[in-house]
C-alpha cells in the first residue's frame, strides 16, 4: 500500500510540473473548502435511486444540515452500478480521499473489510445498535468489528396474485411442499406460482438456502470453512429442480422482458423475491384490472420454521482515513432512522419502527399492510447466516443457473459451484481456509 | 499504383501545388538549421506530448508496476489483518494471464467473431459507397446521414435499445422470425452482438470509402465507359483497388477494437447470465478488477490487459505487413 | 473538373460551392442501366431500413409507458405517455437533464478544440520537422492507439486525484482531448497536403514559425481538422467509465452518465430513458449535419494511407 502510494505521488508530483507548466492547475477545485468555520464535514455517496415521487437524499440531508450547523453532511449519488461503486471507492482510499460514508451492500462489507478499506467503529456503532434490528446490524459486523450501520434489508417473502389464487382455490402456501402442490395446480391451469431465475441465483438461492436453516460460511481454528452442500441447500435444489422438470414454474430472466410480460398477462401469479421488489414490482399492472390483486405474505416454511434468508440489502459505512467517525457515525443514525423518508426510496427500513405503506403501494396491494408484513419478515431473517470475503465472485452460480433451463446443468450444481467457487476465491484472497 | 507511407494523395499531383521557390542552397541552409528545426518541432510537439504522458504514459507506467504485484491481506486472520499490502511477485501476474483457459476461450471467441464481423462489415461498407457513388440516386446526401446515423447513438443506449430488439417478448422483428428463434443463445449470440457492432460502425467506414473513391475524377469512369467497361468492371477494377489503403486503415481499426470488445458483452450477458463474467477477455479483465472473478484485483487485471495490448499490436502489425507485401506485389 | 476537388485541401471554399450541384448531374455515359439501378435502389432501400428501423422504433419507444412498451406493436403509437415520460424524466434527473445536455455539448466541444489543436500540431511537427527522438514519439503514440483505454481510466483516476482535479471539468476534458489516432491523421494529411517548398518560402519571407503554422498550415488542414475534432466529439460524447469515476457532483455530470443513473436501478421508467437519449442524440445529429461534408473531405484523408 505503501509504495504503491510513494508511486503515485510521484507521477503525480511529475505530472502536476507539467500541467502547472501548462496553466491548469488553477482551475482545480479542491472541494474541501470549509466555510463553516470550525464546522466538521461529512461527505456521503450513495446510490439511492432519487426518483420520481421520492424523498431526495439532499432533501433529507438539508434536514440535518438545519438543526446541525457543526456537522454538515455533502450527499452525492452515484450513478453507476454497484460494482463500479466499489472501485471507485476503493481508488478514492488508496489516494486517501475517499468519503467519509459511503453505502455497501451487506455481502461485499466481510470483502471491503479485508481489503482494508473501511473503518472499524465497534464504539460509536454500539451507541446506536438499539435503533435497528437485530439480523440487520450483524451484517454490518465483521468478526469484532462493526463497520457502520445498517440501512434496509432484503428478506425473501412470497408475493401472490389473490385473486387468480383464489379461483383456483389455493391458499397462501405455508410449506415449501404446499408450494409445490400450488405449483403443480396453477400448472395445470396454464399459469406459474413461481419463477426460477437464473439470473438472480448468486442472492436469491443463498438466501432460500439460508431460509432452510443452512448457514455457508463458518470458521475453525484453521479458517473457513465453506457448506454450501448442506440438506437446506438439497431441499431448495429438489424442489426447484422438480418445477423445472415438470414445467411448473416459469424459467426467465428476472431483469428481462420475459418476466414483465408474464406478469401483464396473468400467466405469473405467485413470485418468491426480496422485501424490496415491493417497490416496483406491480408498476406495470396499475391501471390494468390485474391492479390491486396481488397481495405479499411471508415465505413459506422451507423447513426450518419461521425463517427466511436475506437477498440484498445494504448499510452505510464508515470508509478508512475517515476524520471524523464519531461526527460521520451519528449523522448515519440520525439518517438511517428517517423511516419515511427512506421508505419513500423504497427501502424496506433496517431501522427499528415501521414506516406507513405509501398510497401506491395500498393501491397495488388491495389496501394490505405491506410495510408491516415486510418488518415480519425482516424480523425472521436467519441470524446466523452470514458472508465471506469474495462472495461476489459467486456470481458464477449465474451462469450455472442459466444452464438448468437448457437442462445441460441441475440446480444441484448450482450449489456445488458456490462451494468450489467459494473455498477458491478465499484461497486467492490468500485468507486461511478449512478444506 | 504505387504505394509508400509518405505518397502524395492522387488528388494533389504536383502542377496543383503552389509554385514551388526556385532553387536555393537548401542543404547547407538544413545543416545550419537542424538545431532550430529540433527545438521548432519540439515546440510543436509540447502541447500533445504533455498530456500524452498524463493521460497514456503515467497509466501505462502505473498498469505495467501494478501488473508485477499481488494484493494481500497483512493478517493471517479469517478477515485477515484488516489491511491489504502489495506483494511484488514478479511475473506471476502475467503466468497467470498465459496459462489461464478463461482468457484464452475468451480470446477464441473474439477471433471467431471478428473472422466474421470485419470482413462483413467491410464489404458491406464498400457496397454502400460504391452504390452511392455510380449516381443511383439524386440525393445521396440522405442515404450518407441515414448510414452514418447510428454512430452518434451512445454505446450504452444502442446497447440497450438491442437487447430489447432481440427479446422476443417486446421485439416487433421477431414476430416475424420462426417460433422459438432464440437471438441470444450460445449458438447465436456472437452474431447478435457482431450485429450489433455492424450496425453502428459500417456507416462511419462507409464515409470514410466514399471520401476515397470521391478522389477519383470522373472523366477515367467515361474513359472506361467509352472503352466498353461494365459498371461492374468498373468498380471492381478501378474503385476498388483505389479505397485498398482505406480498408486496411479500417480493418486495423476493427481489429484493435474487436480484442477490446466490452459494451455488448456486458449487456448481452446482463441478460444471458449462462455468458458467464468472462465472456471476452476485456470482461474478463475488468471483472477481475472488480472482485467477480478469482483471482482478483489490479494486478492479475493489469496482466490481461498488457497481454491484451500486445495482442492487439501483434495482429496489428503481422495484417499491415501481410498488406503491404500483397500490395507491393501487386 | 468537379467533384474530384472535395479532397483537394488547398481549395476548401471552391470545394463548396462547387460540389452539390455536379453530384446532381453526372455525365449520361457513366449513368446504370435500368436493371442495375433497380437492383441497386432496393439495396440502398434496404440499407437505410436496417440503419434506420431501430432508431425509428426509439422513437415510438419513448411515447409509451412500460407496460405498452412491450405488449402493444413496436413500430407504432400507443397510449400517447410522451408529456409523462417527459415529465418523468425531469424529475429522475432532479430537472438537471438540460444542464447535462450543455454539459455534454461543452465537455465535447472543448476536448474537440484542444484535443484537435494539439493532435495537428503534433502531426505537423512529426511530419514536417526533424528532431531528436522523433521515431520514439511516433512510436509511444502509435502504440496508445492499441491500449484498451476503458482499463487505463482507474490509474488514470488515481493520478488525477493526486493531481486535486477530481470532480473538476479539467478531469473530463483534459483525457479526452488526446487523441494518438488524431495524430496519425494529423501527420498523413501534414505529410501529403503541407508542401515543404511552401514552407520554406514562408521563411525565407521572414515569417516565424508560429505564424507559418497558423496562418498557412492550418488552413491546409482544414479538412483533416473537422475530422480529428468529429471523432474526438463524439468519443467525447459516449465516453461513460472515464466521467463516472471522475466526477461526483451532479452540476457536472453528462447526459450519458445521468441516463444510465436512470436504469442502473430496478423497474426504470423504460420509455423515459428512451425519451431522454433520443433528446441526448439531438445535439450530435445536428452536429453531423453541419459538419457532415468537411468531414467527408477530412476522412479521405485517412484514406490516403498505405
Amino acid at each position: 500500500m505503501t509504495s504503491r502510494t510513494r508511486f503515485a505521488r510521484f507521477t503525480a508530483v511529475t505530472a502536476v510540473a507539467a500541467i502547472s507548466a501548462f496553466g491548469l492547475a488553477a482551475c482545480s477545485s479542491g472541494g474541501s473548502a470549509n466555510s463553516n468555520g470550525d464546522a466538521v464535514e461529512i461527505e456521503y455517496l450513495h446510490r439511492l435511486p432519487d426518483g420520481e415521487g421520492m424523498t431526495p437524499v439532499n432533501e433529507i440531508v438539508d434536514r440535518w444540515n438545519e438543526e446541525n450547523p457543526d456537522i454538515q453532511v455533502k450527499a452525492t449519488k452515484f450513478d453507476g452500478a454497484a460494482t463500479d461503486m466499489i472501485l471507485k471507492l476503493e481508488t478514492d482510499v488508496k489516494a486517501g480521499k475517499a468519503s467519509c460514508l459511503a453505502q455497501l451492500g451487506y455481502s461485499e462489507v466481510p470483502q471491503m473489510f479485508v481489503k482494508g478499506l473501511v473503518e472499524d467503529v465497534a464504539d460509536e456503532a454500539a451507541k446506536y445498535a438499539d435503533d435497528f434490528s437485530e439480523g440487520a446490524y450483524a451484517m454490518m459486523t465483521v468478526g469484532d468489528a462493526v463497520v457502520g450501520l445498517p440501512q434496509d434489508t432484503g428478506p425473501l417473502v412470497y408475493y401472490y396474485n389473490d385473486t387468480a389464487f383464489k379461483e383456483l382455490g389455493l391458499s397462501v402456501p405455508a410449506t415449501l411442499e404446499e408450494l409445490g402442490t400450488h405449483a403443480a395446480t396453477a400448472a395445470a391451469a396454464g399459469k406459474y406460482a413461481a419463477a426460477f431465475t437464473p439470473d438472480e441465483a448468486l442472492s436469491w438461492l443463498s438466501a432460500q438456502s439460508a431460509a432452510a436453516g443452512d448457514v455457508w460460511f463458518g470458521s475453525t481454528d484453521d479458517g473457513w470453512t465453506v457448506e454450501t452442500e448442506g440438506p437446506g441447500s438439497q431441499k431448495v435444489a429438489a424442489f426447484w429442480q422438480g418445477l423445472v422438470d415438470n414445467k411448473q414454474t416459469l424459467v426467465t430472466e428476472r431483469w428481462g422482458e420475459g418476466f414483465t410480460q408474464a406478469l401483464n398477462d396473468g400467466a405469473l401469479i405467485g413470485h418468491v423475491g426480496a422485501a424490496w421488489e415491493a417497490g416496483f414490482l406491480l408498476d406495470s399492472l396499475d391501471g390494468t384490472p390485474a391492479e390491486g390483486q396481488w397481495r405479499v405474505a411471508q415465505l413459506p416454511d422451507f423447513g426450518a420454521g419461521a425463517v427466511t434468508g436475506p437477498d440484498g440489502g445494504s448499510g452505510v459505512a464508515v470508509m478508512k482515513g475517515c476524520e471524523h467517525p464519531a461526527e460521520a457515525m451519528k449523522f448515519n443514525a440520525w439518517f438511517n432512522t428517517q423511516t419515511d423518508d427512506l421508505a419513500s426510496q423504497g427501502l424496506v427500513i433496517a431501522a427499528n419502527g415501521t414506516p406507513e405503506t405509501s398510497e401506491k403501494m395500498l393501491r397495488q396491494f388491495g389496501g394490505q399492510d405491506v410495510l408491516a408484513e415486510l418488518a415480519t419478515a425482516s424480523a425472521n431473517l436467519n441470524p446466523d447466516f452470514v458472508y465471506a470475503p469474495g462472495f461476489a465472485s459467486l456470481t458464477k452460480m449465474n451462469e450455472t443457473a442459466s444452464n438448468v433451463a437448457g437442462g445441460s446443468a441441475t440446480v444441484a450444481d448450482i450449489f456445488t459451484t458456490a462451494g468450489t467457487t467459494a473455498l477458491e476465491t478465499l484461497e486467492d484472497l490468500g485468507l486461511p481456509t478449512n478444506k | 499504383m504505387t504505394m509508400t507511407t509518405n505518397a502524395l494523395p492522387e488528388s494533389a499531383p504536383p502542377e496543383r501545388k503552389p509554385a514551388a521557390p526556385p532553387a536555393r542552397p537548401v542543404n547547407a541552409k538544413r545543416k545550419r538549421r537542424f538545431g532550430s528545426q529540433a527545438a521548432t518541432g519540439w515546440l510543436f510537439m509540447a502541447p500533445f506530448a504533455i498530456l500524452f504522458i498524463v493521460v497514456f504514459v503515467v497509466p501505462i507506467g502505473v498498469s505495467i508496476r501494478s501488473a508485477l504485484f499481488a494484493q494481500k491481506p497483512a493478517g493471517d486472520g479469517l478477515y485477515g489483518g484488516g489491511e491489504i499490502v502489495d506483494t511484488f511477485v514478479g511475473f506471476d501476474n502475467f503466468a497467470l494471464a498465459l496459462g489461464s483457459d478463461v482468457f484464452w476461450l475468451g480470446m477464441g471467441r473474439v477471433t471467431l467473431y471478428a473472422l466474421f464481423q470485419i470482413p462483413v462489415m467491410i464489404v458491406a461498407a464498400l457496397g454502400l459507397a460504391l452504390l452511392l457513388d455510380s449516381f443511383l440516386v439524386r440525393r445521396p446526401t440522405v442515404f450518407r446521414l441515414a448510414f452514418f446515423l447510428p454512430y452518434a447513438i451512445p454505446g450504452v443506449i444502442a446497447a440497450m435499445m438491442w437487447l430489447y430488439l432481440y427479446t422476443p417478448e417486446v421485439s416487433p422483428f421477431m414476430q416475424l422470425l420462426p417460433e422459438g428463434t432464440d437471438l441470444m443463445g450460445p449458438g447465436t449470440v456472437l452474431l447478435s452482438m457482431s450485429n450489433m457492432t455492424t450496425w453502428t460502425y459500417t456507416g462511419y467506414n462507409m464515409l470514410i470509402f466514399l471520401a476515397a473513391l470521391q478522389t477519383v475524377p470522373r472523366e477515367l469512369y467515361e474513359a472506361a465507359r467509352l472503352d466498353g467497361a461494365s459498371g461492374w468492371q468498373i468498380a471492381m477494377k478501378i474503385k476498388v483497388p483505389l479505397v485498398r489503403s482505406a480498408a486496411l486503415l479500417a480493418v486495423l481499426l476493427s481489429i484493435i477494437g474487436t480484442v477490446q470488445l466490452f459494451n455488448e458483452p456486458v449487456v448481452m450477458e446482463a441478460a444471458n447470465p449462462w455468458m458467464g463474467k468472462a465472456y471476452t477477455p476485456m470482461m474478463l479483465t475488468y471483472n477481475s478488477m472488480m472482485g467477480a472473478i478469482s483471482p482478483s484485483g489490479t494486478g492479475p487485471a493489469s496482466a490481461y490487459s498488457l497481454l491484451m495490448a500486445a495482442i492487439a499490436g501483434a495482429l496489428a502489425i503481422v495484417y499491415a505487413l501481410l498488406q503491404r507485401r500483397k500490395g507491393a506485389s501487386a | 473538373m468537379s467533384v474530384d476537388l472535395v479532397t483537394v485541401p488547398k481549395r476548401p471554399q471552391k470545394e463548396r460551392r462547387q460540389k452539390a450541384p455536379a453530384a446532381d448531374l453526372p455525365p449520361k455515359s457513366v449513368l446504370p442501366g435500368p436493371v442495375a439501378r433497380v437492383a441497386g435502389i432496393g439495396a440502398l432501400v434496404v440499407a437505410t431500413l436496417y440503419f434506420v428501423a431501430p432508431v425509428v422504433w426509439v422513437m415510438f419507444a419513448a411515447t409509451k409507458n412500460n407496460r405498452d412498451l412491450s405488449s402493444t406493436f413496436g413500430f407504432w403509437f400507443a397510449d400517447w405517455n410522451l408529456v409523462t415520460n417527459y415529465e418523468s424524466l425531469m424529475s429522475w434527473t432532479q430537472g438537471l437533464f438540460w444542464q447535462w445536455v450543455g454539459n455534454s455539448i461543452f465537455y465535447s466541444l472543448t476536448a474537440g478544440l484542444i484535443g484537435t489543436l494539439f493532435a495537428v500540431m503534433a502531426g505537423y511537427a512529426i511530419a514536417k520537422f526533424d528532431f531528436p527522438g522523433k521515431q520514439i514519439a511516433v512510436g509511444v503514440i502509435m502504440a496508445g492507439l492499441l491500449l484498451p483505454v476503458a482499463l487505463l481510466t482507474v490509474p488514470l483516476y488515481l493520478e488525477f486525484q493526486a493531481l486535486g482535479l477530481v470532480d473538476t471539468v479539467w478531469a473530463i476534458i483534459i483525457p479526452s482531448a488526446v487523441s494518438p489516432f488524431g495524430v496519425f491523421l494529423a501527420m498523413v494529411y501534414a505529410e501529403s497536403s503541407v508542401p515543404s517548398e511552401l514552407l520554406e518560402a514562408a521563411r525565407i519571407d521572414g515569417a516565424g514559425e508560429t505564424r507559418i503554422f497558423f496562418t498557412i498550415v492550418l488552413r491546409l488542414l482544414a479538412p483533416a481538422m473537422v475530422t480529428i475534432f468529429l471523432f474526438v466529439f463524439v468519443a467525447t460524447w459516449n465516453n461513460f467509465l472515464l466521467p463516472l469515476l471522475m466526477v461526483s457532483s451532479q452540476e457536472l455530470k453528462p447526459v450519458t452518465l445521468g441516463l444510465f443513473g436512470m436504469v442502473s436501478y430496478f423497474a426504470p421508467d423504460k420509455g423515459a430513458v428512451m425519451l431522454g437519449a433520443l433528446l441526448g442524440v439531438v445535439p450530435l445529429i445536428l452536429l453531423f449535419f453541419t459538419l457532415q461534408r468537411y468531414f467527408q473531405s477530412g476522412l479521405a484523408a485517412g484514406a490516403v494511407k498505405g
